[in-house]
């Protein structure tokens, strides 16, 4: 166990906890802030693995502007948090049937591979590097990628106003 | 082994100096504040607690921790206690990545005059910045009040928007230095400082740093007259003083970063470097102490108007020109 | 790809991750400290009105759970959408100085794009909050 590798599995436990406790909540809110670490988890977990730049746009784009959306949507929607149990009982079967089949799926991909047990030589992307390297290689994909961005403004544009209605007139924007 | 562990000792005691010097900061930038907006508004601000009210920091830390802390009926309790946490410590961590000079030689060893030199430094302030959202937005949700929660929307919907503008202000500013790390990008501007050859990307960014901070004439989260505190409407006690010290540090971080960006950072003529820096820094707080005395609060279409019609757009065309004028040049 | 210097990973010398670590640790240190002075010299009278929330001085009216409206919604996907793009730029702009003119082209066709995606809310209205002046 080198250093690296225990500050891996302790982020790694982290990041699974904090999911686990993420998915049983109840109150969304709750759910939103564990959820948070998570993500903040995986961006160290980046680190760690040597892309600074990818685990700072983690953290931004996922931790500050997904999650922002999230809780923005959950307080829109918002409904009195139930009181009944997350999963009923009749329910507990499966979930167990496939997270056992999962995880012997997972652990027979991982024995069978023949490079299972090689070590990560630990390297480090600078963000100059994976610039290059992005726009080198993968530019016509940026392209691509800013006209999906675009059908999504509009997308959203259509879905966020009220059809036939002036949007000068809901409520909201008294706030 | 005994100069490893003189290293950490050092290491605790930058560390000690540096939080030190900010939270010492922010209670006498509260003073100054005061002081000088009662200059503005003809009157004479604190002026009982010491001379020239100076020992009013003291008396208002003492205040603070000896209040009783106050949890509404119906709040949620973890979150009402992670929303100034969140707050005080994202403004705290931001300066880490602050250079404050080149280094100090102690015991042979090159001490770093700054606590960490990431080569994503920027990002990290950017990353760090979109967190503290949540201190504003949780707060006022958690808190259970109405008014706190009218406050937590506007406050997270106007930092978000703010956000954008600040990222992509400090674009061309990246491609100038070629680096993220705020180390390189002080370096690079020993020749002469970047509001020089970059003084839309200042102004964009200055405006937004205001807007990120909450301060009028973008204080629609917390605007008295209509919504008593906003979003901490409902905090009492220390938990109060930790949104406090979150804004006073958020505006001294502010102001260093504005140096470090635009001003040079610690590069000056004659005085130390890090004197240069805390020059740098104070005339800018004092600067938005200024416009806070005297600007009107915006009406909040005009808030979103000015961050969505004008900055955004104008930092995305001063991207693409930078770019060009760049290359051209060489 | 460079190889990792682990070398100095705890080096105290080092402006590295460690002492970020450290500062990080500090700080929270600092912000449980006062959490808990407080909580310990403050006064302690719970009370009935006390712990009711601030409504100008009347009794609440009912649950402060209120729903956001939906501009807020807007906002904040636009906000993601723009960010995206951010990213994008300061990956580019990271490596802008190799990457030359080609490099250029593909970023301004990118953000021109982008500015006329944002172009389109604007004349639709996206943008609008509250009611027109004039009108």
């Amino acid at each position: 166990m080198t250093i690296h590798s225990i500050i891996f599995y302790l982020l790694s436990s982290v990041v699974i906890v904090s999911t686990g406790i993420a998915v049983t909540r109840r109150d969304l809110v709750h759910a939103v802030v564990y959820l948070i670490f998570t993500f903040f988890g995986t961006a160290m977990i980046f680190y760690l693995l040597g892309a600074p730049l990818l685990a700072a746009l983690e953290v931004i784009i996922y931790a500050g502007a997904i999650m922002v959306l999230f809780l923005f949507i959950i307080m829109m929607i918002r409904t009195e948090p139930s009181t009944a149990p997350l999963i009923p009982p009749g329910q507990w079967w499966p979930v167990i049937g496939f997270c056992l089949l999962y995880i012997t799926a997972g652990f027979l991909f991982m024995y069978q591979e023949p490079d299972f047990w090689v070590f990560l030589t630990p390297a480090m992307a600078t963000p100059g590097a994976f610039g290059r390297f992005l726009f080198q290689t993968h530019w016509l994909s940026i392209e691509i990628i800013s006209l999906l961005l675009l059908i999504a403004v509009i997308g959203a544009l259509v879905l966020g106003k009220p059809a036939g209605k002036k949007p000068n007139k809901t409520n909201g924007n008294r706030i | 082994m005994t100069l490893w562990i003189s290293g950490y000792i050092l290491l605790l005691v930058k560390f000690g100096l540096v939080l030190g010097c900010l939270l010492f900061l922010a209670a006498y930038l509260v003073w100054a504040e005061r002081k000088l907006l009662a200059r503005l508004q003809i009157r004479y601000g604190p002026n009982r607690a010491g001379k020239f009210g100076l020992l009013q920091p003291i008396a208002d830390a003492v205040k603070m921790i000896t209040k009783e802390d106050i949890i509404p009926a119906e709040a949620d309790q973890s979150i009402f206690l992670l929303a100034p946490t969140v707050v005080a410590a994202t403004a705290l961590l931001m300066f880490a990545v602050v250079p404050f000079g080149e280094s100090l030689a102690i015991m042979g060893q090159r001490i770093p005059l700054v606590i960490t030199d990431l080569n994503v430094g920027l990002l990290f302030i950017f990353a760090l910045s979109s967190l503290g959202v949540y201190g504003v937005a949780l707060g006022g949700w958690a808190s259970n009040s109405k008014y706190s929660l009218l406050g937590g929307i506007r406050g997270a919907a106007q930092m978000i928007s703010y956000e954008l503008a600040l990222g992509l202000s400090l674009v061309p500013v990246v491609m100038l230095a070629g680096s993220f790390s705020l180390v390189d990008i002080v370096n690079a501007q020993s020749g002469y400082p970047y509001i020089l050859v970059q003084p839309v990307s200042f102004a964009v960014f200055f405006i937004s740093a205001m807007a990120e901070s909450k301060r009028i004439p973008f204080d629609l989260p917390e605007a008295e007259n209509e919504l008593g505190a906003g979003y901490h409407t409902e905090y009492s006690g220390m938990r109060f003083g930790l949104f406090f010290i979150g804004e006073y540090v958020h505006i001294q971080v502010l102001g260093a970063l504005t140096a470090v960006f635009f001003l040079g950072g610690w590069h000056g003529p004659f005085l130390p470097p890090f004197v240069w820096l805390l020059v740098k820094m104070i005339f800018i707080a004092l600067v938005m102490i200024w416009i806070r005395g005297t600007l009107p609060r915006l009406r909040y279409d005009q808030l979103m108007a000015l961050g969505w019609k004008v900055l955004v757009p104008v930092s995305l065309v001063n991207i693409i020109v930078t770019g060009a004028v760049i290359l051209m040049v060489g | 790809m460079d190889p990792v210097n682990t070398v100095g990973l705890l080096s105290p010398w080092e402006p590295g991750i460690f002492s970020l670590v450290l500062f990080g640790a500090l700080v929270v240190g600092i912000i449980t400290v006062l959490h808990y002075i407080s909580a310990v010299i403050g006064e302690q009278k719970p009370g009935i009105e006390k712990s009711r929330v601030y409504e100008s001085g009347i009794i609440p009216t009912g649950s402060a759970r209120l729903r956001y409206p939906v501009p807020f919604f807007l906002v904040a996907i636009f906000f993601l959408i723009f960010d995206i793009e951010g990213a994008f730029i300061f990956a580019w702009a990271a490596a802008m100085g190799d990457l030359g003119w080609a490099g250029w082209f593909q970023i301004s066709f990118f953000i021109i794009v982008l500015l006329i995606g944002l172009l389109y809310i604007w004349r639709k209205g996206g943008l609008e909050w509250g009611p027109k002046p004039g009108k």
